[in-house]
């Protein structure tokens, strides 16, 4: 088998090329996922405030439950995807055009502490802000011009 | 990863496999960069990526870039987070692909660099 693919080699050589670079050079880093978290916990903040708990039925339990647990999870994801940018991505020469960068990173995952521990509407529309401010930052320090949006 | 055999040269043959040669060192250790691997853009018709996959997909800012990374985690609203498998957080880090942009699943190493 090895001689066979070694001849096919030899005679037929890979046109096509895929890219296992790492990711600094490569650019592979994009704010999306963070903002895709911080939609996700929002969501799931609007479902927990909007769920009525008097009726102490099971169904309503399991309801809360998986609203709260998925919120747990996203809000760990934002915070995690936020810190890849913050600590990977950005370089100093980047802090000179953006001095209040750090700020921004730092109180954007605290927010994400935040929405995490609390049920709190106003924190999560906060952290969705916040995600804005820090997809601006990030695609005009590549120069270039990528709407914000969001999916929800 | 298993290394091509009979079946999955012959998908090749007929044009069911697509060939690709690896570059860089971001799926180390298990893919080195001249690596060649087998590739079935049809694995994702019926089915969606699984964690654990290894997948090619267009990268999603760069036109025309093709990655090979690793399904990490699957998030809300059809994106998949792609991780290469280096252990060097300098050579790693995740990429958020829409699933649109999922070109297929790596199914066999068809040659080693070695």
């Amino acid at each position: 088998m090895k001689l066979l693919t070694r001849t096919i080699q030899q005679f037929f050589p890979a046109a096509k090329t895929v890219s296992a670079h790492c990711d600094g050079p490569c650019g592979v880093y994009d704010p999306a996922s963070a903002r895709i978290a911080a939609e996700a916990v929002l969501s799931m903040t609007k479902k927990i405030l909007a769920i009525d708990t008097k009726d102490h039925s099971h169904a309503t339990a399991n309801s809360l439950s998986r609203f709260i647990s998925i919120k747990e999870e996203q809000a760990h994801l934002a915070k995690t995807d936020l810190l890849v940018l913050w600590t990977d991505y950005f370089k100093p020469p980047h802090l000179e055009k953006y001095p209040d960068l750090h700020d921004t990173f730092w109180k954007a995952a605290k927010l994400c502490s935040a929405v995490k521990v609390e049920v709190s509407l106003e924190k999560a529309e906060a952290l969705m802000k916040a995600v804005h401010k820090i997809h601006d930052i990030f695609w005009a320090t590549k120069g270039r011009e990528v709407p914000y949006y969001t999916a929800g | 990863m298993q290394t091509s055999n009979g079946k999955e040269i012959f998908l090749w043959l007929i044009r069911r496999r697509q060939r690709y040669r690896v570059t860089g060192a971001s799926m180390q250790p298990l893919l080195v960069s001249e690596d060649e691997v087998l590739v079935d853009p049809r694995a994702y018709r019926r089915q969606a990526p699984r964690i654990g996959d290894i997948v090619i997909a267009r990268h999603p800012s760069q036109a025309g870039l093709k990655i090979i990374k690793r399904v990490d985690a699957v998030r809300e609203q059809g994106a998949y987070l792609l991780k290469g498998d280096n252990p060097d957080p300098a050579q790693n880090s995740p990429s958020l692909v829409p699933v649109q942009l999922i070109l297929g699943r790596v199914t066999s190493r068809f040659a080693s660099a070695s």
